[in-house]
């Protein structure tokens, strides 16, 4: 079966699943001989040295079998093997156990199997409960055997540049309609699925910007979490992927610097994602002419504090607040010759919402370009130019 | 002897870094000027005066002779289904001499601009019919009352107008909105049938 899925491996880790009743006999059957025995000094010498339990040992007498049979060593690793035993019969032990109110903590929906197995293991450590009375079952039954096989997640971490205005960073869909014609995560994430034959994907980024805002220079970074792969991606795996996403025809999205990472790929980008700075390149329209006096007062103002009321476009989703944001620096220069129109670069806090900081919001964002210059303005394209991170720069 | 070689690697050394620095710095340029030419490749064919914030995204409706002659009001309504009131250029309340002098939002039975709004949920927020009082604004002589237009939860009204009530006169259509409600979708259905559009709105009051 394992060779059925396709699945690339090269050790194995082995976990097996019993069925209540066999834990209840051997319970009973403890409990019985710690009642008879436990005065006994080669009973107590017994359990300092410690017992096999019944999963144990049926975990040792498969391993050599199932070593040999796929060829390699069992050990730690992400790919699982899981033999789950079952059996018709209900446990006995369980019933009674949920009639004491033993602690039955351990609750999971879903498979009763677990319930069974947590409910008698959390009683077994309850001593008051006298397992002893349980007479052990014999059983002339076999016990039914299922498996499966899994593989725990892979990361990518990287960063994606977006060249559309067409594209969102995540899908999208109101009233079975798609907006925009694509998706980063999609782009990416199909993508890097095919090629090691996961179950399905999750992608994570650092923060994200409109479906009409392009990211440029030198991107955004994200991690996508792969579940349940059949191959084994590796370095060179993640170079390749990497080389095929930026090769597409129609240039929608381009991944930088992809690679595998570990957990402390997540510790990289989560810290400090509220307090990075942001450098974007808007095209603003006044409407009046500018003049050099204006250019510089706007070069002058530093760490400027703007006061930001929840803008209407998010107000029915967010809370309605007015949030402290900072502009570190700005810089305006002319563009095709228009007294106008102009390209304003900024730095700012993360959180700040720059086309508001524009356009003003109706007044709710202040202070705002137009009232910093004495006019209305508006915007007209809005790109991200830096995303001043640490992370997945190489 | 053994001091001049060391010199002589130390410069050799030092040559290397500088090499390197102009082959980072000249990367550096390149890429600068790749991504100037990114952000200016849109910049042809510029319209003279672009179409506003509002414009772009909110659909623009009027209520005419709302309850009474004249009582002009504006609904912008965003995609996301919230209405931004206020009072439409053809409002008798402009035709004052002196415009509008003062706003008050203590109407009805509660001041509108007492009641904190909070959480994405909008807890707090009263609900209002479309009738149903959310301020009076006052000239030299006389006053008025401007309605919701919408029946929803009122989100916030214009804060900014009790201080300086002369936004009003200024930018009535922008700085000067008067609230944000957020209707049930239904309720709007039901409104929308009542309001006349941008372009109907310039033909029925003769504004260009």
């Amino acid at each position: 079966m394992v060779r059925q899925d396709g699945y690339q491996f090269d050790s194995f880790s082995l976990e097996v699943s019993i069925p209540p009743l066999i834990l209840q006999n051997e319970a009973s059957l403890w409990s019985y001989m710690q009642s008879k025995y436990g005065s006994e000094p080669w009973f107590r010498e017994k359990i300092h040295t410690g017992c096999v339990s019944i999963k144990d040992a049926l975990k040792f007498s498969l391993i050599n079998p199932l070593e040999k049979l796929l060829d390699c060593k069992s050990s730690l690793c992400p790919f699982r093997i899981r033999l789950t035993y079952t059996h018709t019969k209900a446990s006995e032990g369980v019933a009674k156990c949920s009639d004491n109110g033993g602690s039955c903590k351990r609750r999971k929906t879903g498979e009763s199997d677990s319930i069974g197995e947590g409910t008698l293991s959390s009683s077994v450590e309850d001593e008051s409960f006298d397992f002893s009375k349980l007479f052990p079952k014999s059983e002339n039954e076999p016990c039914n055997f299922s498996y499966n096989c899994s593989r725990t997640p892979f990361y990518f971490g990287g960063r994606y540049l977006k060249y559309s205005r067409n594209v969102s960073q995540t899908r999208w869909i109101i009233d079975d309609e798609r907006m925009g014609e694509a998706s980063v995560e999609e782009i990416i994430g199909i993508k890097v699925l095919q090629a090691c034959g996961g179950d399905n994907y999750k992608f994570h980024a650092a923060g994200r910007e409109d479906i009409d805002v392009r990211m440029l220079g030198p991107g955004r970074p994200f991690i996508l979490e792969v579940q349940n792969t059949r191959l084994v991606p590796t370095e060179q795996f993640a170079n390749d992927i990497e080389k095929m996403i930026n090769k597409e025809e129609n240039k929608l999205v381009r991944v930088n610097n992809l690679k595998l990472v570990g957990s402390d790929g997540w510790n990289l980008m989560r810290e400090g994602e509220g307090e990075k700075q942001k450098q974007y390149a808007a095209l603003v329209w006044t409407s009046r002419p500018l003049k050099d006096e204006d250019f510089q007062q706007v070069s002058s103002l530093k760490d400027l504090k703007v006061a930001q009321r929840t803008p209407i476009r998010v107000l029915h989703r967010r809370s309605p607040l007015e949030r402290e944001k900072i502009i570190h620096w700005m810089k305006m220069e002319t563009v095709a010759g228009s007294s106008q129109y102009f390209l304003l670069h900024l730095c700012t806090q993360a959180g700040t919402y720059i086309k508001e900081f524009v356009h003003g919001d109706l007044g709710r964002t202040h202070p705002s370009i137009g009232s910093i210059l004495g006019c209305r303005a508006e915007i007209l394209q809005l790109d991200v130019t830096d995303i001043k991170m640490e992370c997945f720069l190489t | 002897m053994s001091d001049h070689i060391t010199e002589e690697s130390n410069f050799s050394e030092t040559k290397e870094k500088e090499k390197e620095k102009e082959k980072q710095k000249e990367q550096d340029e390149a890429e600068d000027e790749e991504l100037r030419k990114l952000l200016l490749s849109d910049v042809q064919n510029l319209p003279s005066t672009p179409p506003s914030a509002v414009e772009s995204n909110f659909a623009i409706y009027f209520a005419l002779d709302f309850m009474k002659p004249r009582h002009d009001q504006y609904v912008y309504r965003h995609a996301n289904g919230l209405c931004v009131i206020g009072l439409a250029p053809s409002h008798v309340a402009f035709k004052d001499e002196g415009g509008i002098t003062a706003i008050d939002f203590n109407v009805g039975k509660s001041d509108r601009s007492g009641v904190k709004v909070t959480g994405k949920r909008k807890k707090n927020a009263q609900h209002f019919e479309s009738n149903t009082a959310l301020c009076k604004v006052s000239t030299k002589n006389d006053s008025y009352i401007v309605r919701c237009c919408v029946k929803g939860s009122l989100l916030e009204v214009n804060q900014q107008l009790i201080k300086q009530p002369e936004l009003l006169n200024a930018s009535a259509d922008r700085e000067g909105y008067i609230a944000i409600i957020m209707p049930k979708p239904a309720d709007w259905l039901k409104i929308k049938a009542s309001l006349v559009s941008f372009e109907e709105y310039k033909k029925l009051r003769e504004v260009s």
